[in-house]
């Protein structure tokens, strides 16, 4: 982000340093740094996973059947709910009306460690594709093509936690309709475990920021996640994947 | 014995209450039900046989049996034999009013009054939490349930629980939406009476754009004042109405 400057750090003057003096990162830039290799990992994972989800849907002959897409996508699910102090909390694959049937949707998607196959009552209804479409995490990269962070939010129809979902969407042709999206569901509470570290060597304010100013997590007692949040000036913000902001010093609204 | 004065006793009996085996087989149930019940699975629909069914949810096929046999006898499936045999969605499935008068008949006025109490506390948690927290899109979202006078009697019913559930959603509080979904489960279809009287429906309209006038206000007091007039207006229509059986 362009705003990124070097006045963040807990011993850093208020003084614009010189562009000479911004080369050596200081330790607030050093954490800024390691909370994004994190969040940015998961997305480069997704975009990755979407792409080889796309290829091999292409591959299929004949009529998509959801016994494939569940052959297809639960390996990756179990692979990654399964990775030793991994973010998934759960991940899969849903379909975009016209993969399988007009329509007609099909997730493919597991939670927790022992792979919970959820909503799979929905996969035998006639329109289930009236059930996504409206949802943020569905609807959002289907209509743009992009990627797309939901969240934080309750997630009632998997986990029923607090939770971020990051989806991509999966093309089978280049310049082809969407096919559908691949998704992980990544807790709030997992996201804490690992941004505190980072957070708290900022600073005492030092929070993790979504698009809409909201927190994510906060080193500060007075916010929590969810809550929305101004800068404290003066502010530094630091990029965090490709929609978050870790900000040195935020206060509650 | 464990009778100490402070009651710790108490929490170590609930500790050791024998787990319900039908856990499973009612949690699959109610999973159809609600399926039906929000327009997933719709009358005269085919449902997958046992084996499907065990597979998709996770559960073992003597569950998946024993979940089909007890819809069956609730008349949620009807079952048919022969080549083009199998499970479907019954017709008529969807609440209907003698089904909600029923369930109202076997609650006492004791019960009914002590579960709007746990409602209304933890909905007025929500909505004092949801003031503070809400954006412009929760908003907008949230006013997308308030139905209009001309909804027939089942979409008002989704629609308010639904109103609810997005004050949970927007209070952000994962263990306070869990704990609603919970108390909604146990109100059951109940809430379908009072929705098919115009005047209940009038007065509901206008506490339920109050509520939302709150949370966009960030005002967590009038929130909560508005949430619990609309669970106490419930209530006091169904002890009327429960009353008459005397």
């Amino acid at each position: 982000m362009s705003d990124t400057t070097s006045t963040a750090g807990p011993s850093a003057g208020q003084a614009e340093p010189g562009p000479a003096e911004r080369a050596e990162p200081g330790p607030a830039e050093l954490a800024a740094a390691e909370l994004d290799a994190t969040i940015a990992g998961i997305e480069h994972h997704l975009a990755a996973w979407a792409a080889d989800t796309g290829a091999a849907l292409a591959a299929m002959s004949g009529k998509v059947t959801g016994t494939a897409v569940d052959k297809l996508i639960r390996p990756m699910v179990e692979e990654l709910v399964q990775l030793p102090g991994g973010y998934a909390a759960g991940a899969g694959f849903i379909a975009n009306a016209g993969l399988l049937g007009p329509e007609r949707s099909y997730i493919a998607w597991w939670q927790g460690p022992d792979l919970e196959h959820v909503d799979a009552l929905a996969n035998f209804s006639p329109n289930s594709i009236s059930r996504y479409v409206k949802a943020e995490w569905f609807r959002i990269p289907v209509e743009t093509g992009r990627a797309h962070v939901t969240g934080p939010y309750v997630d009632f129809l998997c986990t029923d936690e607090y939770v971020l979902t990051f989806t991509h969407p999966v093309f089978t042709r280049p310049d082809g309709p969407v096919a559908g999206i691949v998704g992980i569901d990544v807790t709030v509470q997992r996201v804490e475990r690992g941004a505190m570290p980072a957070l708290r060597r900022i600073g005492g304010r030092a929070t993790l920021a979504n698009p809409d100013g909201r927190a994510v997590v906060s080193a500060a007692p007075d916010i929590d996640a969810g809550d929305l949040i101004s800068p404290a000036e003066p502010c530094a913000h630091y990029p965090v994947g490709r929609t978050f902001t870790l900000w040195s010093d935020a206060t509650g609204l | 014995m464990l009778l100490s004065p402070n009651g710790a006793s108490r929490s170590l009996a609930a500790v050791f209450t024998p787990i319900k085996s039908r856990g499973l087989v009612d949690e699959v149930c109610g999973r159809i039900e609600q399926a039906v019940e929000t327009g997933l699975l719709t009358s005269g629909q085919r449902l997958p046989n046992e084996t499907e069914l065990a597979a998709a949810l996770g559960v073992s096929a003597v569950t998946a049996r024993e979940a089909l046999s007890q819809l069956r006898a609730s008349g949620i499936i009807r079952t048919a034999r022969g080549r083009s045999g199998g499970s479907f969605i019954a017709d008529n499935v969807l609440p209907s009013r003698e089904r909600a008068l029923a369930q109202l008949h076997e609650l006492s006025r004791l019960q009914i009054r002590d579960l709007a109490l746990h409602y209304q506390a933890i909905a007025a948690a929500c909505a004092g939490v949801a003031a503070r927290r809400s954006d412009a899109a929760d908003i907008a979202t949230l006013r997308s349930f308030i139905p209009s006078a001309d909804d027939d009697s089942l979409s008002w019913r989704l629609a308010l629980s639904e109103f609810l559930l997005e004050v949970a959603a927007i209070a952000r509080s994962a263990r306070l939406a869990r704990e609603l979904i919970r108390l909604q489960a146990d109100l059951g279809t109940l809430t379908l009476l009072p929705c098919a009287d115009a005047g209940y429906r009038g007065r509901t309209t206008v506490i339920l754009e109050d509520v939302a006038a709150a949370i966009e206000a960030h005002d967590p007091g009038a929130a909560e004042t508005g949430i619990k007039a609309h669970i106490s207006a419930t209530t006091d229509w169904l002890l009327t109405e429960q009353a008459k059986r005397y």
